[in-house]
């Protein structure tokens, strides 16, 4: 073999196993407190993924399937100032519940931070900030599919989660659940543990068409997402507000402050 | 470490998943190839062995992206290999011709199967006002690029300037050659072919020069396109949610997102053929310096818009049957080549507004030719140039003619100057994006070469850092979801 060809092949061993091995570590090194990421090799390679997929194209009204709260709950006329945070899956979501804010006379702020996750909200204080900064009547959260196949998740994310429910105090909220593209390690059951009964929606069982990534629903599937959502919150949520069926697909939000992934 | 496990894992990363089809950037491509390096590395130098052992990984690596399709790659070229054989049997021009219609035939109806069968169904339904039930039917990764490639294989046959391959695994290498086998370049047989007889040796500025390449690809692909990607996807997904300065940094992000994506899948597929001692013709040249449209196709994905100049346009009359002719021709290929994009209206009207644009950038040459070289008409010509390839991309883009009409709409209509501002602020790492690729683009080819012998002269640990600071870089950019190349669906 030439040596140049050994040259490389060796460079891309000596890369490819240091990656590895950096994708293996429980804790990822910093550089300049900048916390690096690691791909998902060893967790491909050695990790049991032995999930079945889930029913993604049978229309499951899991959500609705729900119990009602044993509470009776009036719908809140009032006006609302929305705030909706959460990760890319606001995308889709967020220029709906503008749609639906608009034609119910509600403000919303949207807060989009790509890639993050219950811990990275929980660490943050982010929330807290937003919460400051717009006075809410009401919040929207969507957080859960960047963490769909964590392992250990209750250890893990449950101090996160419970996190970010105190920094929303008293101040009514709906979580809704991530759209499963596949079974998840416990996400769902962790974010419906620790939420008070009537503010957790889950998504997962639900019909979606999806981007070509295979995670995220089309802009479509989403309007169809937050139309069950809102469909939901009168029977089911412990604090249902007005949401008018709007004209428009979509609107904006009155604004939307977005994070980078760099910001975890 | 449950040994089971892994090897559970293993042949499920083997395996087909539409979902995860192998590209250039993606790990499990690069574990293959350095299992790959070393055993073709020691048998290089038998061309039949060699020869048997590209051809095995070239069909894995279709296999990994299109599953059983890989049984259509291996007929269409043992269909194509069997006419060729038997057109050089034929000595009469009307069989001879006879042969290459059915070759030709043959290979477009197969295309027209898989990627037109809806389409035609569909406008034929809206016609008679049918009830329209879209068959099902999935479209073969890559059939666009090597039907291209057959067509252009058997007609040069035909016309006497390939000589046909002695054995249908040297025709099947050259098909399913698997650098370029998904997206291209489309590859010519009169270039490709002689390679794989004269068995080059690749020299170390071949090897290193090909890493170089495929580093760039990675970092234009997987970086840069795949990044500012997450925000145009917003902007096209719901073209009323946003301001008119936001989409129209959506119009712009997709016009160098689009650049990016293929062209840094042309340098990794060129680098990776570079590493094995074959040479690719180049794909872009600088697509965005052009200053007029005519320049734009003599820059922007040059192997298919050399293609339909040989296959299409010179056939059709080329510029030799007069000014009108020229250029009816030039808008029928055009048309032609805005369809090969995809089955769609949209892609057929962004190919004929091209084929206008080029129309109107002929016609005008007479008038115009007086002020070649003054600054402000080189100015000008750019600028209008690069408005009008990124106003077609919304086209391109979106999903349906309202959407393209929305988003030009909001950037004339909603634009306002104090959206630049908070823009600025929350997008800071797109904007950083987008400012690294513009400047990287206007920067001359040069440049490049400069760049590249510094890193192939480099000490070896040099080039391992810089491998994997990019490799790095894209963990730390990359989204959850795949984000597979724009032209695997053509």
């Amino acid at each position: 073999m030439k040596k140049s060809y050994i040259s490389l092949w060796l460079l891309l061993a000596v890369s490819f196993s240091l990656f590895f091995l950096f994708s293996s570590l429980d804790n990822q090194p910093s550089i300049f407190g900048h916390r690096l990421k690691s791909s998902k090799m060893a967790e491909t390679i050695l990790c049991d993924h032995d999930v079945s997929e889930a029913e993604s194209d049978t229309l499951s009204q899991s959500a609705f399937n729900e119990p009602a709260p044993a509470f009776p709950v009036a719908t809140d006329t009032a006006t609302q100032t929305l705030l909706f945070i959460g990760d890319s899956m606001l995308d889709g979501l967020s220029p709906r519940l503008a749609a639906y804010a608009s034609s119910s006379g509600h403000t919303l702020y949207s807060v989009v931070w790509y890639s993050s996750t219950s811990e990275a909200w929980g660490k943050s204080k982010r929330l807290q900030e937003y919460i400051n900064r717009v006075n809410p009547t009401f919040i929207f959260i969507c957080l859960g599919s960047n963490e769909l196949m964590v392992r250990d998740i209750k250890e893990k994310r449950k101090p996160f989660v419970n996190e970010i429910v105190n920094e929303i105090g008293d101040i009514p909220f709906l979580w809704i659940g991530p759209p499963n593209w596949k079974k998840d390690t416990g996400i769902n059951d962790l974010i419906r543990e620790s939420v008070p009964e009537g503010s957790y929606f889950k998504s997962d069982g639900m019909h979606f068409d999806r981007r070509k990534d295979g995670a995220h629903p089309t802009a479509a599937s989403a309007i169809v997402w937050l139309d069950s959502v809102v469909r939901w919150m009168p029977d089911h949520s412990n604090h249902p507000i007005r949401l008018e069926m709007p004209q428009k697909k979509t609107d904006r939000p009155k604004r939307v402050f977005v994070h980078q992934p760099s910001e975890i | 470490m449950d040994i089971t496990t892994v090897l559970n894992n293993l042949v499920e990363q083997l395996s087909y998943r539409p979902q995860s089809p192998m590209l250039f950037s993606s790990g499990l491509f690069w574990a293959l190839f350095l299992l790959f390096l070393p055993i073709y590395g020691l048998i290089k130098n038998s061309h039949t062995k060699m020869s048997l052992f590209v051809i095995a990984f070239s069909l894995f690596f279709y296999y990994k992206s299109s599953g059983c399709f890989l049984l259509l790659l291996v007929a269409t070229s043992l269909i194509d290999w069997s006419l060729s054989r038997l057109l050089v049997k034929l000595t009469t021009p009307y069989r001879r011709r006879l042969c290459v219609t059915a070759s030709i035939i043959v290979s477009l109806s197969v295309l027209g199967y898989f990627k037109y069968a809806n389409f035609f169904l569909w406008n034929w339904n809206q016609m008679v006002e049918g009830n329209f039930q879209p068959l099902d039917i999935i479209l073969p990764v890559g059939i666009s690029f090597y039907t291209f490639q057959s067509i252009s294989y058997i007609v040069d046959v035909y016309r006497g300037s390939v000589k046909p391959t002695e054995t249908w695994g040297e025709y099947l290498f050259f098909l399913s050659f698997f650098p370029a086998l998904v997206a291209g370049p489309i590859v010519r047989a009169d270039y490709f072919i002689p390679q794989i007889r004269e068995n080059r040796r690749a020299t170390r500025e071949d090897v290193f020069g090909g890493f170089w390449l495929i580093i760039l690809g990675i970092i234009k692909k997987a970086i840069i396109a795949d990044y500012i990607s997450q925000y145009n996807d917003l902007i096209f997904a719901t073209p009323t949610g946003y301001s008119g300065f936001e989409s129209l940094m959506g119009v712009i992000g997709y016009t160098m997102q689009i650049y990016c994506d293929f062209s840094g899948y042309s340098d990794m597929a060129i680098g990776i053929a570079l590493i094995m001692g074959f040479r690719l013709s180049i794909n872009f040249d600088f697509p965005y310096q052009s200053k007029s449209l005519t320049e734009f196709w003599r820059r922007w994905h040059i192997s298919l818009s050399t293609w339909l100049r040989d296959y299409l346009y010179i056939p059709l009359g080329g510029n030799r049957q007069g000014t009108f002719r020229t250029y009816v021709n030039n808008f029928l290929t055009m048309l032609i080549g805005g369809l090969w994009h995809g089955a769609a209206w949209k892609f057929v009207f962004w190919g004929a507004m091209h084929g206008v644009g080029l129309a109107v950038n002929k016609a005008c040459r007479p008038l115009t030719k007086h002020f070649d070289g003054q600054r402000w008409f080189t100015a000008i010509s750019w600028l209008l140039t690069i408005v009008y390839v990124s106003l077609l991309w919304v086209f391109f883009r979106a999903d349906s003619w309202t959407d393209s009409v929305l988003i030009i709409k909001n950037i004339f209509c909603n634009f306002s100057p104090s959206h630049i501002v908070p823009f600025l602020k929350v997008r800071y790492v797109w904007v950083i994006m987008m400012t690294v690729i513009i400047i990287s683009h206007s920067l001359p080819r040069r440049f490049y070469d400069n760049l590249a012998d510094s890193f192939i002269n480099s000490p070896w640990a040099v080039k391992l850092l810089v491998f994997m600071v990019v490799v790095q870089f894209v963990v730390e950019f990359a989204g959850e979801e795949i984000a597979p190349f724009i032209y695997f669906q053509f």
